[in-house]
């Protein structure tokens, strides 16, 4: 099972797990734990939390496996769990429950940029992500989904649990304010 | 095609979700528009720089091993899976929660059972001062040999719970022999005493789970009859969810999850339950108690996980009458598992 595990499509890789493969759990954990710790970010706002989130999703994926169809693609599947976990998380959050303190934290988030944002680290983007960061966080989420995961509608929705349509009205609210919030602090900075 | 109704079709053009109908209408009203041309070039730069701040390398490395231990330690057995911490954040709130249950389960057990002596007299010492909220061995004793005290102590008044007498401490601090048979199950049951509320009782509760008010849950308590539970006859009363009928003692991580399950707090009520869950508890409040767990798992819509707890429920106690109720019940909470019980 382990060769060719880069090819392998996600519901192959899911059955296998399912199965007690290790290997292949690990690697769908690979191919999508960005994508699942940006959803979950999109959720939460933060680091910390989407470290939380996005940990819980893939726990809560290989204990959902077996009852996993693979008729079904495994895409909106996870992203259905990462973004009820966000939720959960952000709920714990926005209730008040003592939160893991800033030492404990995510022992693994780095405060130090990745690579990639080293090499593309421009300005705007830093400025672009603290706009995001400043959203409500459902608008946060279908702009993380749209513009950073290049999803459709019909995907946003599903993964959101919301009307497409809901979906068209908030990107469009999204992006009004973190234009908004660009121009105003261009105007601040210049 | 005016401007304003440019911008409400401007997102989903940008987007390529527009229909072609309204997409040729747009690129017509854009070829004369700058304005309107400059805010899709502005959604266009905004969508181009669009990011999520990447943790590092160091993070990515770190990643898939951290999951995994937690897979790993699940994976050690249902039982495991289903009663202990599974994460960093669940082992976080226990590092609070346990300690803080455990001084709770002993000042209650003390405060409990403390008056249900006849003649006993009233307390010189308040529960504060007498009670074991360290680890004093005799403290201990208090809490492990009131755990499943006579039908007829569980009556008392809130006004008589809170006393302290002498004699209580006394038969606490006796030889555990002098109990009897009953020593060594006691050992076993929960340091708080936990068991079953009686139809009224529960009804009581459910009607006061809005409030966050531990105090007024364990005032309810005062109209507890002695043992055996009829959770279908209380849950018609207070409403379609077992989650306010199933009621422990009040030792503080259950009576947590409570609360936090009546406000929609579905993750901290499960964390909660899982700590009620870990202390050393009597067979039937473990038994609702997993069911409890089970709902609560359902909340989140996390049904397999939910489905493992039924099965060790069913495991353990096989014709589970409030696994009964509940499987009942699971549909219309899986249908709306964010619907706060009360509020349906």
């Amino acid at each position: 099972m382990s060769a060719g595990l880069d090819e392998e499509r996600d519901e192959r890789l899911a059955v296998a797990a399912a199965k007690g493969d290790r290997s292949a759990f690990d690697a769908l954990v690979t191919r999508h734990r960005r994508a699942v710790y940006r959803l979950c970010w999109s959720a939460t706002g933060n680091p910390a939390d989407a470290d939380d989130a996005a940990q819980e999703t893939f726990v809560r994926v290989y204990r959902s496996l077996p009852s996993y169809d693979p008729a079904r693609p495994f895409g909106p599947w996870l992203r259905k769990i990462a973004w009820n976990c966000g939720l959960s998380v952000r709920r714990d959050g926005n209730a008040g429950v003592p939160r893991v303190s800033g030492s404990d934290a995510p022992e693994a988030v780095d405060p130090a940029p990745g690579p990639e944002e080293s090499a593309e680290g421009n300005e705007e983007r830093r400025r672009v992500a603290d706009a995001m960061a400043g959203l409500p966080a459902d608008l946060r989420a279908v702009m993380v989904l749209r513009a950073v995961e290049g999803l459709s509608y019909a995907e946003i929705a599903s993964a959101a649990g919301i009307p497409a349509g809901t979906v068209m009205s908030r990107l469009s609210r999204a992006r009004e304010r973190l234009l908004a919030a660009l121009a105003a602090g261009s105007e601040g900075g210049s | 095609m005016d401007c304003r109704e440019t911008q409400t079709l401007l997102t989903a053009f940008h987007d390529g979700e527009l229909p072609d109908a309204d997409r040729a209408r747009v690129e017509d009203h854009l070829r004369g528009c700058p304005e309107c041309g400059a805010r899709l070039a502005g959604m266009a730069r905004l969508d181009a720089a669009a990011n999520v701040p990447d943790p590092g390398p160091g993070y990515w490395d770190r990643f898939n091993a951290r999951v995994l231990e937690r897979v790993e330690r699940e994976a050690e057995g249902p039982k495991a899976a289903v009663l202990r911490p599974k994460h960093g954040w669940m082992r976080q709130q226990l590092r609070y929660l346990v300690p803080a249950a455990a001084v709770a389960a002993m000042v209650m057990a003390v405060v409990r059972y403390g008056g249900l002596h006849p003649g006993a007299p009233a307390p010189a010492v308040p529960p504060a001062v007498r009670g074991p909220a360290g680890p004093d061995p005799a403290g201990q004793r208090v809490a492990k040999a009131e755990r499943e005290p006579p039908a007829t102590e569980k009556r008392e008044s809130s006004a008589s719970a809170r006393r302290v007498p002498e004699e209580s401490l006394r038969v606490a601090e006796a030889p555990a022999a002098a109990r009897g048979e009953r020593t060594s199950r006691d050992r076993a049951a929960a340091p708080a005493g936990i068991d079953a509320l009686s139809p009224a009782a529960e009804s009581q509760v459910a009607e006061k789970k809005e409030s966050a008010s531990g105090t007024r849950i364990a005032e309810d308590r005062s109209a507890e009859a002695p043992a055996a539970v009829s959770l279908g006859k209380s849950r018609s009363k207070a409403g379609p969810s077992p989650l306010a009928s199933v009621s422990p003692r009040p030792a503080l991580p259950c009576e947590l999850a409570r609360t936090q399950a009546a406000q929609g707090r579905w993750r901290e009520a499960e964390t909660a339950q899982r700590a009620c869950l870990a202390q050393d508890r009597s067979a039937p409040a473990r038994e609702k108690g997993l069911v409890f767990l089970a709902e609560l798992l359902d909340r989140q819509e996390r049904f397999a996980e939910a489905d493992a707890v039924i099965r060790e429920v069913d495991r353990q106690f096989p014709q589970s009458r409030p696994l009964d109720l509940y499987r009942q019940q699971r549909p219309m909470v899986q249908k709306q598992p964010m619907t706060v019980p009360g509020t349906r």
